[in-house]
């Protein structure tokens, strides 16, 4: 790992200067202004409980970050191969583990900017409440897990697939499908098969911790379960991405 | 001594063999042409080499490591300078040569990085983004990476590829000083002729995914002339007449001097003028004959 933060280094510049990568904080800001608008000035939106909002925000900020990670996830190795730098990076003396690990840092150091980003947006929707720290505390960790998750799966899936196409194809794919439970409306969510769902998932466990946190003020006790979930799939996605980038062909 | 060494690879793509049975031999100092027409193996050849790529069967050596288990080791001592080699377009020249230097353990300053760009020719007070650079710029570059290290076999894919015949004769010279002064073995993949003429002493011709020739640039043949162009450091004072049994003199101009070598190996003729304190700085083969051999050697069965 000695060329880590070097390439971490890279990855993060990268993440900043280039034009892909300030796009999508544009978009993410412009996605965030236009709901907290709506959220503080729309007349029936604007009558929801200020926990509520907070946590409709919250979601919002975390299906943006899930989105940019798989984007950006889905460009780390794919991208590269089709911008032929990926030959250049391979044929240093790093091994394409720690390119990965590097890229999935990167992925975790753009949520970290989307979510400073966010608290202006937050606080905007969320000060006259009282539940907006834990709010924001819980929204960082399952954040940061979740953007591991879809990251890490992602990046493995870049680093054995040809093309960047097939990989965003994929990768977004996964991404609304995790999404689907959310959609499917409060009474399926309630049925045998929408719990499962919904335990299986590591969106809908995210944002059921939220709303435990932020809508039912429950404590940390409640909230061993669905982070567990988390954990574990972070560190499955971990694995996943050492064991897809063990070796990377060009 | 050897430093690479190639026997009975093998490598197919979806079942279809670009690589069979290849065996081939690269000794210390060697500049070593790989020519092939498109698509018959050089690159994926120089993908295995590197460890990037990895082999079906057979045994590849490289700096007597294996490059499919050693590869990182390896490429710590060898450097690449690949066809398609991407820039990060946002980066200046600068840091981009920090960037690629701290991949390879070195801590660059601003001076050391001035004058690597000085070395092959760019400016280095240009402070553009790469992006910004025209293909031959960005050549020129790709040559200062690959240089870096200091590599003791430097592999190069069509190296001057986008360079004028200016920017071709200067990169010729940096290779030659590297490959005398440092003793740096280089392998050069290309299709221009005259790059492999100028600066290899020995080629392989990769063709129908198998060796067909491998060899010294130009197998000298017994009753057959060579000519060759020496430029000589002091062209004024040098008779043309050298009395060295099978080189005789045929035209004199400036610095250049075209003479014909018959029934004596040319290494042997240059050595014995060079025993004759007769000042060569550099000896060029003319009319090889290295076009016909190639087409020779490609045009039989199919493409």
């Amino acid at each position: 790992m000695r060329h880590f933060k070097t390439l971490v280094g890279k990855e993060c510049i990268e993440e900043i200067i280039s034009s892909r990568g300030a796009a999508l904080y544009i978009v993410g800001c412009g996605v965030l202004s236009v709901f907290s608008l709506l959220l503080v000035s729309n007349t029936e939106l604007s009558l929801l409980d200020n926990a509520q909002a907070v946590y409709m925000m919250s979601a919002i900020i975390i299906a943006l970050a899930l989105l940019i990670a798989v984007i950006r996830g889905s460009d780390g190795f794919a991208g590269e191969r089709e911008r032929e730098t990926l030959e250049t990076l391979l044929i240093t003396p790093v091994s394409p583990n720690e390119v990965a690990i590097a890229k999935l840092m990167a992925l975790i150091f753009s949520w970290l900017v989307l979510f400073l980003l966010s608290i202006p947006y937050l606080w905007a929707v969320g000060s006259t409440g009282q539940n907006l720290i834990p709010a924001l505390e819980y929204l960082f960790i399952s954040g940061t897990l979740l953007v591991v998750i879809f990251g890490g799966f992602t990046l493995a899936l870049s680093a054995r697939m040809k093309t960047l196409k097939g990989t965003l194809s994929i990768g977004l794919a996964a991404f609304l499908l995790s999404g689907s439970p959310i959609l499917l409306g409060p009474s399926l969510r309630q049925s045998t098969v929408g719990r499962f769902g919904d335990l299986i998932n590591p969106f809908a466990n995210a944002l059921n911790m939220l709303d435990s946190v932020v809508v039912d003020s429950l404590g940390v006790l409640f909230q061993i379960i669905p982070l567990a979930i988390l954990v574990s799939y972070a560190i499955a996605a971990i694995w996943v991405l050492s064991m897809a980038t063990k070796r990377v062909e060009l | 001594m050897k430093v690479i060494e190639i026997k009975s690879l093998k490598k197919s793509f979806d079942e279809k063999k670009v690589l069979e049975d290849i065996s081939m031999t690269v000794y210390h100092g060697d500049i070593y042409g790989f020519l092939g027409p498109n698509g018959s193996g050089k690159t994926t050849t120089l993908r295995i080499l590197l460890g990037v790529l990895y082999p079906d069967g057979g045994k590849v050596a490289v700096l007597n490591m294996d490059p499919s288990l050693d590869g990182e080791q390896l490429r710590q001592r060898v450097n690449v300078l690949p066809e398609s080699h991407g820039f990060y377009g946002w980066m200046r020249a600068e840091e981009y040569l920090r960037f690629f230097g701290q991949l390879y353990g070195l801590q660059l300053t601003s001076a050391d990085c001035r004058m690597r760009l000085d070395q092959v020719g760019l400016d280095p007070a240009d402070r553009r983004p790469i992006r910004t650079f025209s293909r031959g710029m960005k050549q020129r570059l790709g040559i200062a990476r690959s240089l870096l290290n200091d590599p003791e076999i430097l592999f190069l894919d069509e190296p001057t590829n986008g360079l004028d015949p200016k920017g071709r004769r200067e990169i010729h010279d940096l290779l030659l000083k590297f490959n005398r002064e440092k003793e740096m073995t280089i392998i050069i993949s290309t299709h221009i002729l005259d790059d492999v003429e100028r600066l290899c002493n020995r080629i392989a011709i990769l063709h129908n995914s198998k060796i067909q020739y491998e060899g010294p640039l130009f197998a000298p043949v017994v009753g057959k002339s060579i000519r060759y162009r020496l430029h000589l450091a002091d062209g004024k004072n040098i008779p043309t007449t050298w009395n060295v049994p099978g080189i005789s003199c045929q035209e004199k101009k400036g610095q250049w001097v075209t003479c014909e070598i018959k029934n004596i190996h040319p290494d042997k003729a240059l050595s014995l003028l060079v025993q004759k304190e007769i000042p060569i700085t550099e000896a060029i083969q003319v009319n090889s004959g290295l076009e016909s051999m190639y087409l020779n050697f490609t045009a039989q069965g199919k493409e």
